[in-house]
């Protein structure tokens, strides 16, 4: 479509290398871009460097070579203040869920819209939401630490959905659950993605993929970018 | 970064950590006290040696009494010598008076006596400071070669013992006060980096979801601000009791009496205060610097 391919890229990467010390080579020469709204999964075996893209994205991780663009701003120019401010905007679902154990369920989702200064009542509003949606609300009290790792794992990602984040990036979002959780993540992705966030999703759920066939889809093997469906080709 | 969030962070992060800060909040406490009560008996010995000096009076035995003018002249040599509180001259028959005075009732040993047979004198009184007193042995030998000068009395032994006592006091005060700043300062920074390091997890997320410098380091701040104060109070206030058990165990006959305590003034005890604050202070944001690398 015209429109579509007029819009800017919401992510772009230009020949991105990533070489973990010493010598563990994670991508390369990646390049693809992205365009806001899209809904994309990202796949590739154990080890491709999924979730090392994903966290050259938000920045967790920088590029040894190459250039990433987010939001139209360059990361590795970008000031303190401006990265602190687009670390805001993107939603990040890590693979190893990052909750800090001593903190409730609650407290957990709440962090991303504290630090936004949310009002209490929108950030209670909020929460119940998302773990009604997520089949979580029996645990919202429960300190993280006390989870099983599909109850951690939906809690990551509610943290990461809290905020509404115009890009959402989940690191196999769907790996500890069942099929009906699984589709209930699926469903929270969906209303997001119509809402008009942009999401990455890295998987090799068979499941999932079987039931977005017709989704694009980046595909990585050691590293490299194999596979390119996305709209921009 | 609004206050309340501030807050809401701080508690949360007490409630977290609460192990760790109650070790932090021991060690300011016991480094204040310590400190403290160190410079409490430096001040206390300060002030006896000033009271014992109440007492000290230099003899100058004359060969005859000497006249007026005489007087004024070894007045002023004297004081060009050294710095002195008072000059009290006494003449034969004022020494005579004064024996019968200390004798008391046995005074008629006295009555054949020639009321002039005892050598006239002069009183030094040496300005009640530490350091004169510790001179004093030097004023004593200048006094001995004043015109007309026969011998020269005072309390020396005791008077040098104290002396080389305070000096030695305030040489070891000096070293362990010096030493004490030095291991509280360290102990309570690296306190608070464990902490800091403890908390690297919650550090690293807030990075992520893109919490402002301010918003992560505002919490801490004003935890190393609230483990400034409450320690050094804490300290303090076992300090006081400390000095009030002593008061009472002390209050006998005896050399405690003779000292009577007094508490630090409270100039000194509000710079304690403000400085184990601003080292607490200091100490967080250094750590946190170090710890972050934002
Ligand atoms: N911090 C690191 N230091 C060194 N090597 C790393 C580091 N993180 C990842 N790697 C290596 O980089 C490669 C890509 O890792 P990555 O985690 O991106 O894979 P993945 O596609 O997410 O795998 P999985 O599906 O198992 O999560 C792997 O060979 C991994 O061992
Ligand atoms: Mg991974």
């Amino acid at each position: 479509m015209d429109t579509e391919t007029s819009q800017p890229a919401i992510i772009e990467f230009i020949k991105v290398n990533k070489i973990y010390p010493p010598d563990v080579v994670a991508l390369r020469d990646v390049s693809f871009s992205i365009k806001a709204g899209e809904m994309i999964f990202l796949t590739g075996i154990s080890g491709a460097g999924k979730s090392t893209l994903l966290k050259l994205i938000c920045a967790m991780e920088h590029p040894t070579k190459g250039l990433i663009d987010v939001q139209g701003r360059e990361l590795s120019s970008i000031t303190p203040a401006e990265m602190q401010l687009l670390r805001q905007k993107i939603g990040m679902a890590y693979q190893d869920f990052k909750l800090l154990p001593g903190l409730t369920v609650y407290q957990n989702i709440a962090m991303p819209m504290e630090v936004t200064y949310t009002p209490n009542r929108t950030i209670k509003d909020r929460i119940n939401y998302l773990l009604d949606l997520l089949n979580l609300t029996d645990k919202k009290h429960i300190r993280a630490g006390k989870l099983s790792r599909g109850e951690q794992q939906r809690a990551a990602l509610a943290r990461a959905a809290a905020n509404y984040p115009p890009i959402l990036l989940a690191d196999e979002p769907t790996g500890n659950l069942d099929q009906d959780n699984a589709r209930l993540v699926m469903k929270l992705f969906d209303q997001l993605n119509r809402a008009g966030s942009t999401i990455i999703i890295a998987t090799h759920d068979p499941l999932i993929l079987r039931d977005y066939s017709a989704a694009q889809t980046l595909e990585i093997r050691q590293g490299e970018l194999i596979k390119n469906d996305t709209l921009d080709n | 970064m609004k206050l309340s969030a501030i807050l809401i962070q701080t508690v949360r992060n007490l409630r977290q950590t609460w192990g760790s800060q109650i070790m932090t909040l021991a060690t300011v406490t016991l480094s204040v006290l310590i400190f403290s009560f160190f410079f409490l008996i430096f001040l206390n010995l300060k002030h006896a040696g000033i009271r014992l000096g109440d007492n000290i009076r230099l003899l100058v035995y004359l060969d005859h009494q000497p006249t007026a003018a005489a007087q004024a002249k070894i007045r002023s040599e004297i004081r060009s010598f050294g710095k002195v509180d008072k000059i009290v001259f006494k003449s034969s028959r004022d020494a005579f008076a004064q024996l019968k005075r200390q004798l008391g009732p046995d005074r008629d040993v006295l009555d054949d006596f020639d009321p002039e047979f005892l050598p006239p004198f002069i009183e030094v009184y040496p300005l009640r400071s530490l350091s004169s007193l510790s001179h004093i042995n030097n004023f004593a030998n200048f006094l001995a070669t004043l015109p007309g000068a026969q011998k020269v009395q005072y309390g020396r032994g005791w008077i040098e013992r104290l002396g080389y006592f305070t000096q030695l006091i305030r040489l070891i005060l000096f070293l362990s006060g010096g030493l004490l700043v030095l291991t509280a300062t360290f102990m309570v920074s690296s306190t608070i980096r464990l902490t800091v390091v403890s908390r690297r997890p919650e550090l690293e997320i807030m990075r992520l979801i893109g919490a402002s410098r301010s918003y992560i380091q505002a919490p801490l701040l004003l935890e190393g601000l609230l483990q400034g104060v409450l320690g050094s109070g804490l300290g303090i206030a076992c300090l006081y009791l400390l000095f009030n058990w002593l008061q009472h165990h002390f209050n006998g006959p005896g050399l405690f009496k003779l000292l009577q305590l007094t508490f630090l003034p409270p100039a000194m005890t509000g710079a304690i205060l403000s400085v184990s604050i601003l080292l607490c202070t200091t100490g967080s944001i250094v750590s946190i610097r170090k710890s972050l690398r934002l």
